[in-house]
């Protein structure tokens, strides 16, 4: 085993443990903190993967952003911190037998598929990932029109945003 | 990987902590000394000569005050907070450059200790970590007066942090890189802070903002909140959010140094690269003085001014200053830039003037 | 980027800029003459209109095959601008009425607009997603623009739920569909499936995209939100939902489904034929219990989408699907005109805090108000399937179709259903005309011109169905 290895199992097993914590504890802020783990974890995945812009924005917004922004929402409207109900209900074996047969037939509908087994085609070296994810994004020639409908996407949510939280006076 | 590389990274990774933490130590005497002297006193002077001795008497009775957790807290996270908050606070400046290239024992060694592509961004990740710290000392306390300060402090930081971020973008876009090396390469004849000078004024209110320094010091407004997150901290615990905040000080004016005021660049650094650190660090003494010298000069704006400011001054101001920085470089007139943003910065200033004399009228 | 780009996306492109434009007027424009804004959002949509008619198509795709304009597309936007004449119409008056007259709301409904054209000329899988959300969200706070109304802001926050829900069901589709084909553009998707390297992946990844649409447009068993949505909305929202929703939810579903998708109809026809028949049934069954009339219409409209869906069975069979699809079109016209008739006249009886929405409300409507009856009872009798009516017309054409695809056992129970379904229509006209009763109607000019062009249009168009039918022919068959 390489270190690069290690370091891939080590993650994957923290970023999973994490995720399993999310939704087993019952104090609502540690299941904030479980998360920012493991989207930490992912941001770590990212490194390995040699995509070290992913990594940051994946700090910067997940972690830096939304997840802050989760904290701040239950520390202002919750008052009690711990989930008081059962955590599971009477239909919990029927939900856990659904989970297995996706997971299950989803895992052997993709046997077949070569995605898993093919080897992705090394990076080019020497080029500029980040310059080129750039251009890509404003580029006629890519992505400028996702992009575009992107921000009117978001404006359009701003505008429902505001108008919904608005107070009149 | 090369062993002697590795050990290069650890010496230079222990000398910068080293260097954050004794910096930390004496700029705690270098603001107790410049406040005397602004408000025409003397100062701690009986420590060692000139006093240089406080910071190790703070130390030593920090180190054996005793520590209190309250029966309530949230005993894991209590102790995590501080560690939290001081991690980014001294990891922040390891993107920095300290000068160019250098040889020492043979080797040529360059004198920062991660030259990332995505430098600026790291910064922009790493700050925006800084929150959870703070947030988490306030909520993990159980304490009503810790909590709001740590909520305040949160809103704060989130709501500067965009101006902040926007701030950024002009000296990216002018350097065309996110490395801090080709950014500073980049201010050649002319500094940013030149080029840009509004979005360097952004850049330095916001930082203030993000490091909780007067007159934004909302989170430990005494008279309302006690001491703010820290309000159940005491012994070394304490000792770290302290410690936190200064090394931040610090670290945010060497990024403000490197950004906007040529970095490591000087008269005479092309010949003798070894001027660099020297040349970077009067820039940071100055900056903190700056820092210092507001906090002794403004009192602390109201919170919801704060907010306001942020959100209805700050943040547009940016988005125009980014979007005339864009448009100079985009018609090859860097001439226009300062000439621009200039102009829309002194239109906000009247902007403001007026709602805040409008207001005074409406009161009076 | 070049100007030919820009041209097949002209109508879009000035209606979004009208709807930031508008955002800024607005502002300007003082409260309590937000009827500016609204005559405002209404010349926009006009001119976005009149520029989708204009453009000579020259079908061809633009942004590196990101959108496409096209005989179809042209069709579907000039409906779907005509949608959002008629919503902003409904609501001109009736959100005065209900108190919640605000500028948002047309801006709202112009972006949601801008969401569904692009639906309609969308040729990848990314501009599809973003198109969905761009129509999704302005949705979501229309629903609950009555707030701090209770049933306003349950419907919003549900549909806001479900909806969030159901892309997300679309985004793992997508994902799987790019990781079996390498690709999100839907000829790309063609060309891959054709060479037959796709696989399972891909049918995975169609039948998730298919479950994400089957939310969007109500089909059962992803209709549980409509009742409670259409019922707690702004009735003038709930109409221009009902309509637009579906069209661009529908227009998707050929793209993606009838284009990119047709190598998988062994996989998917018997899916499409259960969904649809499914739809059809339970829709017209629930239907049957409703006494108020938002929730009657809301199953109406799941019955419907039952109908529609109907067209996309034969999506496998080259030779059926343009007469199906082409049926299916013409089937949105007739039940978009329906639609906004029948909101018309529920809006024109509505009151404030929910009241005069029970079908007892109705009692004597025909002594009173002949006019708004008669309207009612052409609504009533097109919904239903019976002449003389655009509703017959466009069923005939359905199950003609249908039929021709070799799926008899379809169109028996589309026969079937919509039989039942007359049981509970006819009911809404027994009342108006058997029982006494004394109701009180709003008369407002657009509301009066919505309800009576649209009774107009739906007997006249009926009689003379024919140019309509090949309009919506030509536009499809310029696809296959």
């Amino acid at each position: 085993m390489t270190p690069l290895q290690l370091v891939f199992l080590l993650t994957a097993a923290l970023t999973l443990v994490a995720a399993f914590r999310v939704v087993t504890t019952r104090n609502l802020v540690h299941a904030a903190l479980w998360l920012v783990v493991t989207l930490f974890g992912v941001a770590v995945l990212f490194v390995l993967l040699n995509a070290p812009f992913l990594a940051v924005v994946q700090v910067v917004v997940y972690i830096g952003a939304i997840a802050v922004l989760f904290i701040f929402a239950i520390m202002l409207t919750r008052r009690e911190m711990r989930d008081q109900g059962a955590q599971l209900n009477k239909g919990w074996w029927a939900a856990a037998l659904v989970s297995l047969l996706t997971f299950g037939g989803l895992f052997w509908l993709t046997r077949s598929w070569d995605g898993f087994t093919r080897t992705a085609a090394p990076l080019p070296t020497g080029q500029d990932t980040l310059s080129a994810l750039g251009k890509a994004l404003v580029s006629p020639d890519a992505f400028v029109l996702p992009f575009e409908i992107a921000s009117v996407l978001l404006l359009a949510a701003l505008v429902g945003a505001v108008y919904v939280a608005y107070r009149e006076k | 990987m090369d062993s002697a590389l590795i050990l290069e990274w650890v010496i230079k990774s222990a000398i910068l902590i080293f260097v954050l933490l004794t910096g930390f130590a004496y700029l705690t005497l270098f603001e107790r000394r410049a406040l005397a002297r602004i408000q025409v006193r003397i100062g701690p002077n009986r420590a060692g000569p000139f006093g240089l001795l406080q910071p190790v008497a703070d130390g030593l009775k920090l180190i054996f005050k005793e520590e209190l957790t309250p029966a309530e807290a949230d005993k894991v996270l209590f102790t995590l907070a501080p560690v939290v908050t001081v991690v980014p606070a001294l990891i922040l400046a390891a993107v920095i450059p300290w000068g160019r290239d250098v040889t020492l024992f043979g080797r040529q060694v360059s004198l920062s200790v991660a030259d990332l592509n995505v430098g600026v961004l790291y910064i922009m990740a790493v700050s925006s970590i800084a929150v959870y710290g703070i947030v988490l000392a306030g909520w993990s306390s159980n304490n009503k007066y810790a909590l709001l300060g740590g909520l305040r402090s949160s809103a704060q930081m989130i709501s500067y942090e965009l101006a902040l971020g926007l701030a950024f973008v002009p000296a990216i876009l002018l350097a065309d890189s996110m490395r801090m090396v080709d950014i500073v390469e980049a201010q050649h004849p002319w500094w940013f802070v030149v080029i840009q000078p509004v979005g360097t004024a952004i850049f330095l209110i916001a930082t203030l903002a993000e490091v909780n320094r007067a007159p934004f010091d909302m989170p430990e407004a005494e008279q309302e909140l006690t001491a703010g997150y820290h309000t159940e901290y005491s012994g070394m615990k304490f000792a770290l959010f302290f410690m936190a905040e200064y090394a931040k000080m610090i670290v945010i004016s060497s990024i403000a140094a490197t950004l906007f005021f040529g970095g490591y660049l000087g008269p005479g650094v092309d010949r003798y690269p070894w001027l660099g650190p020297l040349y970077l660090f009067i820039k940071i003494v100055i900056l903190l003085f700056g820092m210092i010298w507001l906090r002794a000069t403004f009192p602390r704006i109201r919170y919801d001014r704060l907010m306001a400011f942020g959100w209805k001054v700050l943040l547009p101001l940016a988005l125009a200053v980014t979007f005339i920085t864009a448009l100079g470089i985009v018609l090859e007139m860097l001439w226009l830039i300062p000439v621009l943003s200039l102009a829309a910065g002194l239109f906000t200033v009247a902007m403001v003037h007026r709602a805040l004399r409008r207001k005074a009228y409406a009161r009076a | 980027m070049t100007q030919a780009d820009l041209y097949t996306l002209l109508p879009l492109i000035v209606l979004v800029i009208w709807a930031c434009a508008l955002l800024l007027v607005d502002l300007l424009i003082p409260r309590g003459r937000k009827g500016i804004t609204a005559f405002l959002a209404a010349l926009g949509l006009a001119l976005t209109l009149g520029l989708t008619l204009a453009q000579v198509s020259a079908a061809g795709t633009a942004f590196q095959g990101m959108v496409v304009l096209d005989g179809f597309a042209r069709f579907v936007n000039a409906l779907l601008a005509l949608t959002g004449l008629l919503g902003v119409g409904l609501a001109y008056g009736y959100v005065r009425r209900m108190g919640i007259e605000r500028g948002e709301y047309y801006t709202l409904l112009l972006f949601s607009v801008a969401g569904m054209m692009l639906m309609a000329q969308a040729a990848d899988l990314i501009v599809v997603f973003l198109a969905l959300e761009l129509l999704s969200i302005p949705l979501y706070i229309l629903a609950a623009f009555a707030r701090p109304k209770e049933t306003s802001e349950e419907a919003g926050l549900k549909y806001f739920l479900l909806g969030a829900f159901a892309t997300g069901f679309v985004v793992y589709g997508i994902a799987l569909t790019f990781g079996a084909t390498g690709t999100t553009s839907l000829s790309g998707i063609i060309a891959a499936a054709s060479n037959g390297d796709a696989g399972l992946l891909l049918t995975i990844g169609a039948a998730l995209i298919l479950v994400g649409f089957g939310f969007k447009v109500a089909v059962v068993p992803f209709h549980m939100w409509t009742p409670d949505v259409y019922q707690g909305a702004p009735s003038a929202v709930t109409a221009f939902m009902a309509a637009g929703a579906k069209i661009a939810g529908f227009a998707a579903l050929l793209r993606v489904f009838g284009l990119a998708f047709s190598s998988l109809s062994a996989d998917l026809t018997a899916i499409l034929w259960t969904l649809s028949a499914l739809t059809m049934i339970v829709g017209n069954i629930l239907a049957i219990a409703q006494t108020n009339i938002k929730r009657l219409l809301a199953y109406s409209s799941i019955a419907h989408a039952g109908y529609i869906l109907m067209a996309f069975v034969p999506f496998g069979n080259a030779e059926v699907l343009p007469v199906s699809v082409a049926a299916g079109v013409f089937y949105l016209v007739a039940y978009t005109l329906t639609n906004f008739g029948a909101w018309a006249v529920v809006i024109a009886l509505e009151k404030a805090e929910g009241r005069g929405l029970d079908l007892d409300d109705y009692a004597g409507l025909g002594r009173k108000y002949p006019a708004l009856a008669a309207a009612m009872t052409v609504f009533m009798l097109s919904l239903t399937g019976v002449p003389p009516t655009l509703g017959l017309v466009g069923k005939f054409y359905l199950f003609r179709a249908v039929i021709a695809g070799g799926f008899y056992g379809l169109a028996v129970i589309g026969v079937l259903t919509s039989l039942i379904s007359a049981y509970y229509y006819l009911r809404v006209v027994v009342i108006m005309y058997m029982r006494e009763g004394e109701p009180e109607r709003v008369s407002e000019p657009w509301l009066n011109l919505t309800w009576a062009a649209s009774a107009l249009a739906v007997v006249l168009i009926s009689l003379v169905p024919a140019p309509l039918f090949a309009w919506a022919s030509q536009a499809v068959f310029a696809l296959f």
